[in-house]
This record gives C-alpha cells, structure tokens and sequence, in this order.
C-alpha cells in the first residue's frame, strides 16, 4: 500500500517582517492541501492589525489573495496558522504589520496529498 | 562482467552507473530526502554565519510559466527546483545526506537545467551566475579527512558570459559557533577561490527565451579511496580533472563515513535563479 505524500518546507528562518513582508513563492502542485505555520522568535511592538494574507497565484510571478487570512502571533512563542486546499500550484504568505511593529518569524508549510 | 540490467528500464538507460546503483531519485516520486542545507548553529538562529542565513527550502517543479504553463520535467510531472532570492549573488544549495559503506569509486549523475525566473521579456540568459555539484566526505582510514569537491558551472559573471566549468579546493576559516566548543562553522560558499577547470569551457543549451528549457546531463566521479576527481561529464564533453584538488579539512568529530551530495545555485542579478533536477542517480563501486 502507498502511503500518501507529505512534506513541510522551512519557508523562512529567522526573518524579520515589518510593515509588508512575503514568503518566497513555493510550488506545491501535488498537495492537496496546506497548511501555513508562523512562529514567533520575537515580537515588538503593538501587533493589533497585524495579519497575513494567503496567496496564489498561475505563474509564481503575478499574485491574488486566496481569501484565507492567517492570523499572525501577538507574543513570543505564539503560533499563527491558516489551512487552504484547492490552490492550484504555487503558494506564499503576504504579511502586513502596523508601523513600528516588528515579528521575527519561522513560518514553515505543511503539505499532503 | 559489466551489469547492464539496468538498460531495461527506460528511466535508468539514459545513465551510466557504476557496478552498484546506491540511489536513483526521480522527483515525479517525491523529494526522496533531498532538503534544504542549513548552516551550523547552537543556542540561537543568530550564530549561523550570515550566508547560510539565505538558503532555502527546495520544492517540486512542473516547470510552469506565465506563457505556455507547465513545461514538465525530462519524464513525468515533476522536478526538484532550487531556487535563490531575487538579490544579485544570493545562492541556495539542496542537500541529501547518507552514509558510505566502502572506500572506492562513486559517481553522481542528473539531468538537469537552469533558467532566471522569467519576469522580463528578455532573453536573460546572463542572470544565473551559476550552477554546481558538491560532495562532503569524511573517511577515517589513512590520515582522517574531510573532503569537499566543489563543481560549478559558472554561466556569467557581473553580466559578463563567463560558459566555464570551474572548481574550488581553497578554504575558508572556521568559526566557533555557540560556546560550546563542539559547533564549527566555514563558509565554503563563498564566492573566493573559485578556478578554472582546465579546458573547461563549455557552451549549453540555453534556448531562446527563459520559459524554454532543455535538460542536460551532467557525471561528477570521485574516488573515496584517494579522495581525487575520477571525472567530469556534461552532454559531450568529458573534462581532464587529473589536476584538480578538492578542498580539504582536517577531519571532524561527527561526521564520519559522510557521503552527502549538493545542489548549488547562484544568481547573477536582482532575479531569481532556479536549477531544476529531473533525477539524479549516485552509484558506486563496492
């Protein structure tokens, strides 16, 4: 019996995002479905707004919002996640924060068939 | 006698291995363990010597563009893709880490391509610096060593055609890592130290705009008994790599019997730089 595909990818380590910030793209046309974590290393600042939107997008190039918003952690430690399916081949996290607010990350994706 | 069973299947009668096939990875499979590299830390993501900070996650590609879609990969859907950031020179190396069982001969083999992500209608063929194989090997016997042939194909350079094969065998300076004492770290990324392999120009098949790829084949042979290069083939140029060193390092404390394998990528401007792996194919003698 095969067993169904599944993989995290790191998508980032350690980064800092303030104000805009976005995953590199991943492809993941064989997954059925995904789920995004976010980890928060460090948090500064007030977070109140602070959200993520995920994104599909045709080409890897060009981007829309999927419609699925990830909320993202308010304190050290917190984890963030948001689950989509359906969302054809390649896939990123678009992060807004408040000015002044700082969120150092690792945001990984989780993938299955 | 020679084993060619393996001309049997269509898969694998497009490779030359040695006597024992120690992994075949087609990617229409899965990722078969290959990953991400990620540098050496303790106690904080902050020790990491900044360049290993950039590197990635690798993923599966069917090779889709804004133009005609999904290109595919050499047979089936998909293909492992390494991809850099969008900053000039930034690099990404995927990794598969095993074990040895015998000194001898090993050789790696794939088919393989490059492009730039295809972001400009502009041919662009001088936006990936580069892409590279390298082992990392340690053996006990006869002096303990580790060993890391470093092979690039330099495609251009500052946006000057640079077409060459090149090695490395010069090293870079360790550096404690956390306090410890037990973590080091060196940079063998970085872009010093990089030398010409002798005769080792070469033009490829890039095509006419970035969203038309043609795969490669590419045979990287070293023997693990006298840590020296065996050979160099990329379509049908076999390189003379009698001269060549690999670097070399005293030996380290966990690493012994390493055979890993990597996948190196870099690109030459604001673009990102994706190499894309059909299947790739180590084999031995042993």
């Amino acid at each position: 019996m095969a067993l169904n595909r599944s993989h995290t990818a790191t998508l980032t380590r350690n980064e800092l995002w303030e104000v805009e910030a976005a995953t590199e793209p991943y492809e993941a046309g064989w997954a059925h479905e995904a789920i995004f974590f976010v980890r928060a290393l460090e948090v500064r600042g007030d977070m109140r707004g602070a959200s993520a939107q995920v994104q599909i997008s045709p080409d890897g190039i060009h981007w829309v919002d999927e419609g699925t918003v990830c909320e993202l952690p308010q304190a050290a430690g917190g984890i963030g996640f948001a689950r989509v399916a359906r969302f054809g081949g390649y896939l990123r996290l678009r992060a807004s924060l408040p000015a002044g607010a700082t969120l150092r990350v690792v945001a990984a994706l989780t993938l299955k068939e | 006698m020679a084993n060619t069973a393996y001309r049997a299947d269509p898969r694998l009668s497009r490779f030359d291995p040695l006597e024992r096939i120690v992994y075949f990875d087609d990617f229409d499979e899965g990722y078969n363990g290959w990953l991400g590299l990620i540098g050496n830390y303790e106690g904080s993501l902050d020790s990491m010597l900044p360049g290993y900070q950039q590197l990635m996650q690798p993923m599966l590609s069917n090779v889709t563009h804004w133009d005609t879609g999904s290109h595919g990969a050499f047979d089936g859907t998909y293909c492992l893709k390494t991809a850099t950031r969008p900053i000039k020179g930034q690099q990404n190396v995927t990794i598969k880490r095993i074990t040895f069982r015998q000194l001898g001969r090993i050789q790696f083999e794939c088919y393989f391509c490059f492009k730039p992500e295809a972001n400009q209608m502009a041919l662009s063929e001088l936006d990936v610096r580069s892409v590279g194989v390298i082992f990392d090997l340690q053996h006990g016997e006869c002096g303990p060593q580790r060993v890391m042939p470093h092979l690039r194909y330099l495609n251009a350079l500052d946006g000057m055609a640079q077409h060459k094969w090149q090695y490395k065998h010069r090293r870079q300076p360790f550096h404690d890592i956390g306090g410890s004492g037990k973590t080091v770290s060196h940079y063998h990324l970085a872009p010093e130290g990089w030398e010409d392999v002798p005769g080792g120009a070469q033009q490829l098949c890039y095509n006419e705009v970035p969203t038309k790829i043609n795969w490669h084949y590419l045979k990287v042979g070293f023997d693990l008994k006298t840590m020296a290069y065996t050979e160099l083939r990329c379509n049908d140029r076999v390189f003379d790599v009698s001269t060549m060193l690999p670097m070399a390092m005293p030996a380290m404390a966990n690493l012994w019997c390493m055979l890993n394998v990597c996948l190196l990528v870099e690109t030459d401007t604001d673009k990102r730089a994706f190499f894309y792996v059909d299947s790739a194919l180590l084999s031995g003698e042993f």
